[in-house]
């Protein structure tokens, strides 16, 4: 956690740390004391961090930040001070009173107040100021909460530059009687919530001097619990709202100011806490309707999430499939069981994804399931028999979906179960249309493959021909009639296949084709750069002998055994190989051996060879020679 | 480096230079010069010459020839018979691919020609020569500066004849052009005109210290870099020993082997092109 923390001696002394420290993303230089307790280091005494770089606000910005304020016993307590800064600067300086002075301009946040064991306790603003040449220009934003061990006291005040808002707490700090919202330039209050012991009862709003109140269920039957006013309530408040209530407090006003104070309250407690122990909340507290889950609901909830993520994977790939997206231009079918697709999506797993999510939230207790059900399917929620399709004055078809076993799902009664069964009911149908779908798709696309197949096999055929042309003028004799050979091999190939009827075996003799062609040009090309190879070898095998009677050094041909096996033997075993025994299934090997071949005979040249010679006396038998050279190939028996 | 390079030349220069003076002091004649030179009838001989280097390290190898030379007698004009055998060895040094130099010994075996004589058919010739060729490439064609000293202990062929001892100053300047390739190489053919003045000193040389002129075109052809053969026809004219005033000529079809074998093991040889690394 401090990670600049030096190991510090045993015992209860109060012991000095001056230099670097980070805290979160702040890094700067820091000052503090601190005991050391067993293996913990705990703060204690005053503490202070600040950074802030004069080079690079000249230069271009520059954010400055200073904390400072007393640990005791690791807990922040006392008053405590934080500042943020975002600053540019003109880059003018001025000298007053032997200082050199820079105007700077930006925004500086500040908080104050005082804590205790790491609690709010105490009045504590918070206030964002625009700053421009060093002074303020505008408050942004501005908080003034008292607190009383961390609960919030009194009233409170949270301003913006648009708007205030006012209001008071139970010493509990449940949120108390009006809370209300003034807008800058309106005398009346514009929003006004009015709590009951926690318990919002009321919502009241005004705009263009209309103004519209919303009661809220007060059954006080109901269980109540008390939690946080923050996002979470905002979502229950409205997921409980009518559906035909169209207030949109919740996007703007009481809410956005509440989210932005806790915002800057969460700044705060991130470098209290990474610092030491503390809880800075603002902590305002409200009561709710709870219904909670039981142990069905659980079970059946997570059956949901499960279904729901089966469901949102088979949805996602065939909607986004460009197969399908094209094969549903000319496939009635498949735009119909596309479109099943889109509206099971739509009308399913789209309101049930919002489950799974206000579950994530720890929302659901918070609602009955028969509101929630209201709000998600608002027209009532989907039938077994899913349309499709438009129908316009009588014209034009509607077609229907339904899974056989349809009658077996029961959607009615607006509970748990019912979801459960919608979104059993979307990941069964799915799966049937993605397997219709799939049975289309296959032979759909092995159509288009062997298409695609055959122009590559045209495009390979071509490239054949063409290269055994542009080579052919380059060899003589025997490996001229290798490479006719070659074009003979594949010619007849190109034959059998256009004779053949039967679609699937088209289909793999196509693809052995292909294979066979790009095998046959690279012997092709084997056998092209033979002269070259040749050349290359004869080069290699040269040695520079110094001739006394000339006085100079002279190329002498060296393991002209080894040579003259590859040129009478190896060489020739090839050729007629390509001539006599070529095939689509050997030309791979053929091609490998004339390599590895190659490959050797620059290798031999360097290696100690007197034995290989000897033997290569009487050796005249291409597959024991290739045997002695040690080729790197199994020679298959042809 | 080149410092180096330089060095042998330059002594052997001076050495070339001072042992001359004794030559221009002896001016005693023995015998009456005729009034004018007098060139005698050119001799026809016929020479097989085998010439070996063997590689004994990265840059010593040994010398060893072999010449068989026959000369022309009255009964088999033109081949003649055998007139002298010449067992020639060294150990030679590369300095680098242009200088080579070479020291060793010969022993010549000196058959009476003369029908006529009744003195002993068989005597040797002992020499001790030392030689620094240094090879040119100028364009295809190889250039070559042979200077060869030799020392030499010979005797006539009458019974109990003393030995007597001369010095022998060789420069020999050849080339070998390539005739169908463009460099000397295996399957080559090349032509080698050459010229080779031997001069000669020592107390029984008093006026004729030019021994040999020799004007040789030879046809060779290289087989492998360790094999070459050529053969080709050499005039050459000389002071007779006993009279400056007397020229011998000859005319000699000369037949040449040249091989140079290489025993070393593999790993030894290489790098056998880089003398100077």
């Amino acid at each position: 956690m401090l990670v600049c923390t030096p190991l510090a001696l045993q015992g209860q002394e109060t012991l000095h740390y001056a230099g670097p420290l980070q805290v979160g993303k702040y890094k700067g230089e820091a000052g503090y004391d601190y005991k050391v307790m067993g293996k913990d280091t705990l703060l204690n005494g005053p503490f202070l961090m600040e950074r802030s770089n004069l080079e690079a606000l000249l230069e271009n910005e520059d954010s400055s930040f200073l904390f400072s304020g007393t640990f005791k016993d690791h807990y922040p307590t006392g008053f405590w001070r934080f500042q943020f800064g975002e600053f540019q600067s003109n880059s003018q300086t001025q000298v007053i009173d032997y200082q050199y002075r820079v105007l700077v301009s930006g925004t500086q946040e500040e908080a104050s107040g005082t804590l205790k064991k790491g609690r709010p306790d105490g009045s504590w603003t918070y206030t964002v100021n625009r700053i421009k040449d060093s002074e303020v220009e505008q408050t942004l934003f501005k908080s003034n909460i008292v607190f009383e061990d961390g609960i919030p006291q009194r009233s409170f005040r949270i301003e913006n530059e648009s708007s205030t808002l006012v209001g008071r707490f139970l010493r509990n700090g449940l949120a108390h009687d009006e809370w209300s919202l003034y807008v800058t330039d309106e005398v009346e209050a514009v929003e006004s919530w009015f709590f009951n012991d926690g318990v919002l009862e009321r919502i009241q709003s005004s705009e263009n001097d209309e103004t519209k109140a919303v009661q809220m269920s007060g059954n006080t039957m109901e269980q109540r619990k008390t939690i946080n006013l923050d996002a979470r309530y905002i979502k229950i408040l409205q997921l409980q709202l009518p559906a035909s209530d169209s207030l949109n407090v919740f996007e703007r006003g009481m809410p956005k100011l509440l989210a932005e104070n806790a915002q800057y309250y969460k700044k705060i407690d991130n470098i209290l806490s990474e610092l030491g122990e503390s809880a800075f909340l603002p902590e305002f507290k409200v009561k709710v309707a709870h219904f909670p889950l039981n142990s069905l609901e659980t079970v059946q909830l997570d059956s949901i999430k499960a279904h729901f993520g089966k469901s949102k994977i088979i949805s996602e790939s065939l909607l986004n499939s460009t197969q399908l997206n094209i094969l549903k231009l000319s496939d009635e079918e498949a735009l119909f069981l596309y479109s099943i697709v889109s509206a099971i999506s739509e009308n399913f797993l789209n309101p049930i994804e919002k489950v799974v999510d206000y579950h994530e939230q720890g929302i659901l207790e918070f609602v009955t399931r028969d509101q929630l059900i209201r709000k998600l399917w608002p027209k009532g929620k989907p039938s077994t028999k899913i349309e499709v399709g438009k129908e316009t004055n009588g014209v034009g078809s509607r077609k229907a979906f339904a899974l056989p076993n349809a009658e077996r799902f029961e959607f009615g009664g607006n509970t748990m179960s019912s979801i459960e069964q919608l979104a059993q009911y979307a990941t069964f149908s799915l799966d049937s249309v993605q397997q219709l779908l799939n049975n289309k798709l296959t032979k759909e696309q092995r159509q288009q493959e062997l298409i695609a197949l055959e122009e590559e096999l045209i495009v390979q055929s071509n490239g054949l021909n063409h290269l055994i042309d542009s080579v052919s003028n380059n060899v003589t004799g025997v490996n001229e009639d290798a490479l006719l050979q070659i074009k003979a091999i594949a010619d007849s190939s190109l034959s059998r296949y256009s004779a053949m009827e039967e679609v699937s075996t088209k289909f793999d003799y196509a693809r052995e084709l292909v294979d066979c062609y790009t095998q046959l040009k690279a012997l092709t090309k084997a056998i092209a750069v033979l002269p070259t190879q040749w050349e290359e070898i004869q080069q290699k095998y040269q040695d520079g002998v110094w001739n006394p009677f000339t006085a100079t050094v002279m190329n002498e041909e060296v393991k002209k055994r080894i040579t003259g096996t590859y040129r009478k033997v190896l060489v020739p075993y090839f050729l007629k190989w390509v001539q006599s025994d070529l095939s689509c299934d050997n030309a791979d090997e053929l091609v490998l051996l004339m390599q590895g071949t190659y490959q050797r005979m620059i290798e031999l040249r360097d290696e100690e060879t007197s034995k290989l010679e000897r033997k290569l006396r009487k050796e005249q038998d291409p597959k024991m020679v290739m045997q002695l050279f040690n080729i790197q190939h199994q020679v298959k028996e042809n | 480096m080149k410092h180096h390079c330089k060095n042998p030349i330059w002594v052997l220069v001076l050495f070339l230079i001072c042992s001359s003076f004794p030559l221009s002091a002896q001016e005693e004649e023995k015998e009456v010069l005729p009034l004018e030179s007098k060139f005698k009838e050119p001799l026809t001989k016929v020479w097989f010459n085998t010439y070996g280097n063997i590689r004994i390290s990265k840059r010593l190898f040994w010398v060893a020839q072999t010449h068989f030379r026959l000369q022309e007698t009255e009964s088999t004009p033109f081949v003649g018979q055998m007139a002298q055998i010449y067992n020639r060895h060294a150990i030679g040094y590369i300095y680098s691919k242009k200088f080579n130099v070479s020291l060793g010994g010969v022993l010549r075996l000196n058959f009476n020609t003369d029908e006529a004589s009744v003195d002993r058919n068989l005597v040797p010739e002992w020499r001790i020569w030392h030689q620094y060729l240094f090879a040119m490439p100028l364009s295809s064609i190889m250039t070559y500066h042979r200077i060869r000293i030799e020392h030499r202990w010979s005797q006539g062929f009458e019974e109990n004849s003393e030995y007597i001892f001369r010095n022998r100053w060789r420069y020999m300047f050849r080339l070998k052009v390539p005739l169908n390739s463009h460099k000397l190489e295996p399957k080559t053919f090349y032509v080698s005109p050459e010229a080779e003045l031997i001069m000669q000193s020592g107390k029984e040389v008093v006026a004729s210290p030019m021994e040999d002129l020799r004007l040789t075109t030879t046809l060779g052809y290289i087989v492998t870099p360790r094999l070459t053969f050529a053969a080709g026809l050499m005039y050459s004219q000389g002071q007779q020993l006993s009279n400056g005033g007397i020229y011998k000529q000859s005319w000699t079809l000369r037949f040449h082997m040249y091989f140079s074998p290489d025993f070393r093991k593999v790993k030894n040889k290489l790098p056998a092109i880089h003398f100077n690394d």
